[in-house]
């Protein structure tokens, strides 16, 4: 039997906003094969704040990767709103990306040669045309600042990401992250880069975007930190326990 | 949601943002940008000036000799009167004028010593009013009242020989002749006399006020040459000097000297002569009968083209009414000197005359321009490399892109834009320098010509002194890198101070080789553009490779590049 793309798989269950079924992932590193998620499967509701909890190399990251779509599963299921995510287009995953996926990482990842109102407003750069750009750029760059005001940089617009501190850095990180008004925040290690303080600072941020109704999946190694979430999924050697 | 995506691709405003940041805010790219300006530079300048060149010689080669030349040398042409007259009857001929072209020596009235008082010319006789007609021979004289008061300053200021009322020079000039004695006169090339000393900026100053030409009198001696070949007696006369001539041609203003037709004529006994039968009894002078008349001979007619005809069209007409001329006196059985055989009279267009000049110029700049598209390879070889170690360096930025939606598409282009980019800035700033160094060719020219000025030098000594406390400055600090760039900026600061000041005055372009006494300085606008095009479209090849890898990044593996 064939099944379209976008077709609601038949384990797909009510109520979930993204879900991984089963899903294996194996990176070849020169001649070995190394087996990294070996059959994981996670359902994520909307709203819901997910941690998951496992050590190095459990493939945590992996998971948030093929969730994110940035990555494809070798075989398995990764679906949102029921579609399924490794039938997307090359162009559909890339929206797919832009519009209901806000990444965080541990290393910000922020563009060196932008400033901090530039990279805030990288996701707006890149999902819209010129043209609509000329035409909303006013109400965009509203967005930005505001997020940033928020977020207690409004000193900072014009900072290059050198110029800040880790904290800063993780709070534009975050800032662009919900540029778009994602769907879904991925998080991996948001925390792992800062001192305790720091830490709980950002964590507050994303308590409480996930209390204004931000589904969120935070990968952490840290089961305190995977105790501010609803619910811990623990990942042990590429499986979920 | 909040926005809703709608463009993914070469449209986005984050590829614009980011070239713009990767220009603006980095060193290599600016050196990409140098490479390609230089690149662009180079050819536009050498191109523009060999093509000036070629267009020099085009124009002078028709200003000097009309569009198409009828050539019989040594004998000449019989009938010349009528067969101009003919020339003229055509529908594309403007003007036609007889000449005699040939060689001879020339007494100059200077003593000799270290001048050369006795020089070989090449001797043209004509006869003025028509030879003005058919080339710019008034635009050429050189002793002429100037248009305004202005440039009279101006004129005299380069040559005090300018001061005196020309306007005498002038008309004697116009007619070949002295009206005030009536005598026959002699227009000189401006590079004849050893008195006109060109000075660098291109104006005359006398080396000696004495010997100014138009004040003397020289000798012209010519050698007859017979039917048969031989050399009969040279003939001389004396011809006052009405004025001297530029045609910015050195060879031409070297060798030239204008006489009139019918004295030219005369020396060369090319005149009309009686005709007499030596095998009759002479009469009690000794002389013979008279049977006819030699008609008067040229050597050469020149023919101006009307105004939408061109020359080889005009050349087409030229040669069918000098057949036809050639029937009809042979026809005649009251002609006794027939005119020479339309096969072996030369009728050319100047370009034809010149071909022996022109084609190797041509061709040089064509293989100029094949040498010179190497550069484009350079330009994109460079870029290559250059972008390839962008692209490395910035792995982690195409992840972080890929994660926030950037297609690949979209990455592809923010480097193809990227040399786009540099290729547009690289050829705008090449053509800039380019136009500016040959704008100013001539001017750096004298400059390389003369001393260097010691504040230039001195410059260059302070420049180095304080790159050198910089190079103390970094080795304190022990840093490398810094140490070694500051060496070899204080070694280069001291090596063009030594070369300014060891520089003595050279001349690149020697007229005597190049023909003219100026460098061409036309930009030639549609080279530069098509260089500057060549240079895009290499720039964005070059970049290709590097953005086609940029493309193929795999996103997680860019992520977690360190």
């Amino acid at each position: 039997m064939t099944m379209h793309p976008h077709s609601t798989p038949p384990h797909a269950a009510e109520g979930v906003l993204l879900s991984a079924c089963d899903v294996v992932r194996t990176y070849r590193m020169g001649r070995v094969e190394v087996p990294v998620l070996k059959s994981a499967s996670i359902d994520v509701k909307p709203g819901e704040w997910v941690a998951i909890l496992g050590s190095s190399g459990s493939g945590k990251s992996t998971l948030l990767h093929l969730l994110g779509g940035l990555d494809r599963a070798d075989s398995g299921t990764v679906t949102f709103r029921g579609e399924r995510v490794g039938g997307y287009s090359q162009s559909r995953l890339d929206r797919y990306r832009n519009e209901h996926i806000g990444f965080v990482f541990q290393f910000y990842h922020l563009l060196p040669e932008l400033n901090v109102l530039e990279n805030t407003l990288l996701p707006a750069t890149i999902g819209i045309g010129r043209f609509e750009w000329m035409r909303r750029q006013g109400e965009i760059r509203d967005r930005a600042r505001m997020l940033l005001e928020r977020f207690g940089l409004s000193h900072r617009f014009r900072h290059r990401p050198a110029e800040l501190s880790g904290g800063e850095r993780q709070r534009v990180a975050i800032a662009r992250a919900l540029m778009h008004n994602p769907d879904v925040l991925l998080a991996d290690e948001p925390t792992g880069n800062l001192d305790a303080k720091t830490g709980d600072t950002i964590l507050d941020m994303i308590a409480e975007q996930h209390r204004a109704g931000l589904t969120v999946v935070m990968v952490t190694h840290d089961q305190w930190i995977a105790a501010r979430a609803d619910r811990t999924v623990h990942l042990v050697d590429g499986r979920v326990a | 949601m909040f926005l809703k995506p709608l463009r993914f691709g070469t449209l986005a405003v984050y590829t614009q943002l980011l070239v713009r940041r990767y220009l603006s805010t980095r060193i290599i790219p600016l050196i990409a940008v140098a490479a390609v300006g230089l690149c662009v530079a180079l050819v536009v300048i050498v191109v523009s000036v060999m093509s000036g060149f070629l267009d020099n010689l085009r124009a002078s080669g028709r200003t000097l000799m009309g569009d198409v030349v009828i050539s019989y040398p040594v004998q000449g042409i019989p009938y010349y009167k009528e067969f101009i007259a003919d020339v003229l009857k055509l529908p594309g001929a403007a003007a036609a004028t007889p000449l005699v072209d040939t060689y001879g020596l020339l007494r100059m009235p200077y003593p000799g010593g270290p001048n050369k008082d006795v020089v070989t010319a090449q001797v043209w006789a004509i006869e003025p009013e028509t030879f003005a007609q058919v080339t710019e021979l008034d635009r050429t004289i050189w002793w002429k009242p100037a248009a305004s008061p202005q440039e009279a300053l101006a004129m005299a200021e380069d040559d005090p020989r300018r001061q005196q009322d020309l306007s005498g020079l002038y008309e004697d000039a116009k007619v070949l002749r002295d009206r005030a004695t009536g005598r026959p006169g002699a227009l000189l090339g401006m590079h004849v006399s050893v008195v006109n000393q060109r000075q660098r900026d291109g104006s005359y100053r006398p080396r000696n006020s004495t010997w100014w030409m138009p004040n003397h009198e020289i000798t012209v001696t010519l050698v007859p040459i017979s039917e048969k070949g031989t050399v009969s007696q040279s003939n001389s006369r004396v011809f006052k000097v009405v004025n001297e001539v530029m045609s910015g041609v050195f060879q031409v203003d070297k060798n030239r000297v204008f006489i009139p037709l019918k004295e030219g004529q005369e020396l060369l006994r090319l005149d009309e002569a009686p005709i007499v039968d030596t095998t009759a009894v002479p009469d009690a002078s000794g002389n013979y009968p008279v049977i006819g008349t030699s008609p008067a001979r040229v050597t050469q007619i020149l023919v101006r083209a009307k105004d939408g005809v061109t020359p080889d069209e005009l050349r087409v007409q030229v040669a069918e009414a000098y057949e036809q001329f050639d029937l009809q006196k042979s026809a005649d059985p009251n002609v006794r000197t027939r005119p020479p055989a339309a096969e072996y009279v030369s009728i050319m267009t100047w370009e034809q005359r010149l071909r022996d000049l022109i084609a190797p110029v041509e061709k040089e700049r064509q293989m100029m321009r094949i040498l010179f598209s190497i550069t484009y390879l350079v330009c994109a070889g460079l870029i290559l490399a250059i972008f390839w170690s962008i692209v490395s360096e910035k792995t982690r930025d195409i992840g972080i892109l890929r994660a926030i939606g950037a297609s690949r598409m979209g990455v592809l282009w923010i480097f193809l834009r990227y040399g786009l980019t540099i290729g547009m800035v690289g050829s705008g700033v090449g053509i800039a320098l380019a136009w500016l160094v040959i704008r100013n060719i001539n001017a750096i020219h004298m400059a390389l010509g003369n001393d260097a000025p010691p504040w230039l030098y001195v410059t260059f000594f302070l420049l180095a002194a304080g790159s050198a406390a910089l190079t103390v400055r970094a080795l304190t600090r022990s840093r490398i890198l810094s140490v070694l760039l500051w060496t070899v900026a204080t070694l280069a600061l001291v090596g063009i101070g030594t070369g300014l000041v060891l520089h003595r005055g050279f001349l690149i372009w020697d007229p005597a080789v190049y023909y003219f006494a100026t460098i061409p300085s036309e930009m030639d606008w549609g080279n530069a553009w098509i260089t500057a095009v060549g240079a895009i479209v290499f720039s964005v090849l070059g970049a290709a490779v590097p953005a086609a890898r940029a493309a193929d990044i795999d996103p997680v593996r860019a992520l977690r590049y360190e």
